[in-house]
């Protein structure tokens, strides 16, 4: 550590992070492990937790993995109760079923609702409530937002509703767990080149209008929406707290 | 996956370096990497600066000049071969009742937040789109804005003109340097322990109300804000631009 510049070093801490198996948390898991942080992975998918922990073990930090859905409310208390060390939590399961606003069927704003908004809340709050109770000397919670959180854009009604609301709960939350130097933020990245949104690149229209929104003219990758993630749950971002790192090529800045 | 706090081979010009935020800001750029380019109106500040950078192995210069003067600026970027990174620092604050504002003070100090700011953010960026291969080695801005270019408070009307105003032309400048791949940002602080501040919470009922408007509970050290700068100015934010860091304790999310 520099006189004025902190590193971006997680040693010692231990990092819950839900949707790990895939894209955005997996990415995420990676970088928290890379800057020294132990992983503790949610996923629903066994064969991809387990390729995850190959990747995690490279970088010599301890990993377990629970297979779970975060909708299931009771699992996920009794894994998150019985953790003997938490200090982070990368909340990011969330899922899309784009349709426009007038064809939006009821399941799919059942399924957005549920994963996006009260699965988040849930395990926000089984989180926070642990972290409190293992006396730790500091917390780090990032909730996966998206530009949409802060714009609207084309078939995203419910996915915008959801996100805004991620934005409204991290600042409430920044409020609540302050005083147990429990910092909450989101990131809100541009479409990123994942494996949920590939089917959205492949078509060429939807390309164009990405490419023409973001001025600068590159894709987001997990990479950048994970260092991000990882400056967050770090010391080195330890005055920012209910606010959002904007990872979009200047998307939402007009 | 996670991408470093690395300014090797870049050099960064800082506004203001001789004192506070500029003088972290500078030591952290040159803790990273970077040939920092020190600038202020009073020399015998510079050149402490300049001996705690070389203490520490790394590369500065340094330029008195007086932000206000146009052709004190042009003077030195004639003098530097290259520009990667500036930091758009210098700038002041004389806390007023609205009703009582001096016209001496609202013109000194739009002069120097606003006016001056942007010269010398005008002045950099055209040095700065000359180099050939920008395109391809990007380039960052960081504005040093302030939680009082989210929102009001007391005292501070001629402030938050100004630094709500560095809110804006941020986020104009992203838009028109995007196709240079270079990158506009601001950080906001809330109060920072610098020799400004100090004088402002020598009034202990002051100091008071504006902790307690802070929910973590502290003021930021400066090397949260120059942490958070130094973000900016790597190409670890590679896809940042247009936005703001608030480095604020969860001042602004109330």
């Amino acid at each position: 550590m520099g006189m004025f510049l902190k590193n971006i070093n997680l040693k010692g801490k231990t990092a819950l992070i839900t949707g790990a198996t895939k894209g955005l948390g997996r990415g995420a898991a990676v970088a928290i492990a890379e800057a020294g942080g132990n992983i503790i992975a949610i996923g629903r998918n066994q064969f991809e937790l387990n390729t995850l922990k190959k990747e995690i073990k490279k970088f010599k930090v301890n990993y377990i993995s629970f297979n779970c859905d975060v909708n299931n409310y009771n699992q996920m208390k009794s894994f998150i109760s019985r953790l003997k060390k938490l200090d982070i939590l990368v909340n990011n399961a969330g899922t899309n079923i784009p349709e426009s606003f007038l064809n939006v069927k009821k399941s799919s704003l059942e399924t957005l609702l549920s994963v996006n908004t009260k699965a988040v809340f849930n395990v926000a709050q089984l989180c926070a409530n642990q972290i409190i109770k293992l006396k730790r000397k500091s917390g780090s919670i990032i909730n996966i937002s998206s530009i949409f959180g802060l714009v609207a854009g084309k078939k995203r009604t419910v996915y915008s509703m959801t996100k805004f609301g991620v934005e409204g709960l991290t600042k409430g939350m920044a409020l609540d767990l302050a005083k147990y130097n429990i910092r909450v933020n989101s990131v809100c990245p541009n479409i990123v080149l994942t494996p949920r949104t590939k089917k959205y690149f492949a078509d060429k229209k939807y390309n164009k209008y990405v490419k023409e929104n973001t001025p600068i003219n590159k894709v987001v990758t997990v990479s950048d929406v994970a260092t991000s993630i990882t400056f967050l749950a770090s010391e080195a971002a330890s005055m920012i707290t209910g606010s959002s790192i904007v990872i979009d090529g200047g998307w939402t800045a007009k | 996956m996670l991408k470093k706090i690395n300014l090797k081979n870049k050099t960064a010009l800082v506004t203001g370096a001789g004192k506070g935020l500029g003088k972290a800001c500078a030591i952290a750029l040159a803790e990273a990497g970077a040939k920092v380019i020190l600038l202020s109106r009073t020399k015998s500040d510079l050149v402490k600066v300049n001996k705690i950078i070389k203490k520490t192995n790394g590369s500065s210069q340094l330029y008195v000049c007086d932000v206000t003067n146009l052709e004190d600026i042009k003077k030195v970027l004639r003098k530097i071969n290259r520009l990667d990174i500036l930091v758009n620092n210098a700038g002041n604050n004389r806390p007023q009742h609205f009703t009582k504002v001096s016209q001496e003070n609202m013109e000194y100090l739009t002069n120097l937040n606003m006016k001056a700011a942007f010269h010398v953010a005008q002045l950099c960026s055209r040095k700065m789109v000359k180099t050939k291969n920008r395109k391809k080695i990007g380039g960052s801005i960081i504005h040093m804005s302030s939680q009082l270019g989210r929102v009001g408070c007391e005292g501070r009307n001629v402030y938050n003109m100004n630094k709500f105003g560095v809110e804006g032309l941020s986020r104009g400048m992203a838009f028109e340097l995007a196709p240079y791949n270079i990158r506009v940002n601001t950080v906001c602080p809330t109060f920072v322990e610098t020799p400004m501040v100090k004088k402002f919470f020598k009034n202990k009922k002051f100091k008071n109300k504006m902790l307690k408007n802070i929910p973590l509970g502290r003021v930021a050290k400066e090397s949260d804000v120059a942490t958070a700068v130094a973000f900016l100015a790597a190409d670890s934010s590679e896809m940042i631009t247009g936005t703001s860091l608030l480095v604020d304790g969860g001042w602004t999310a109330q």
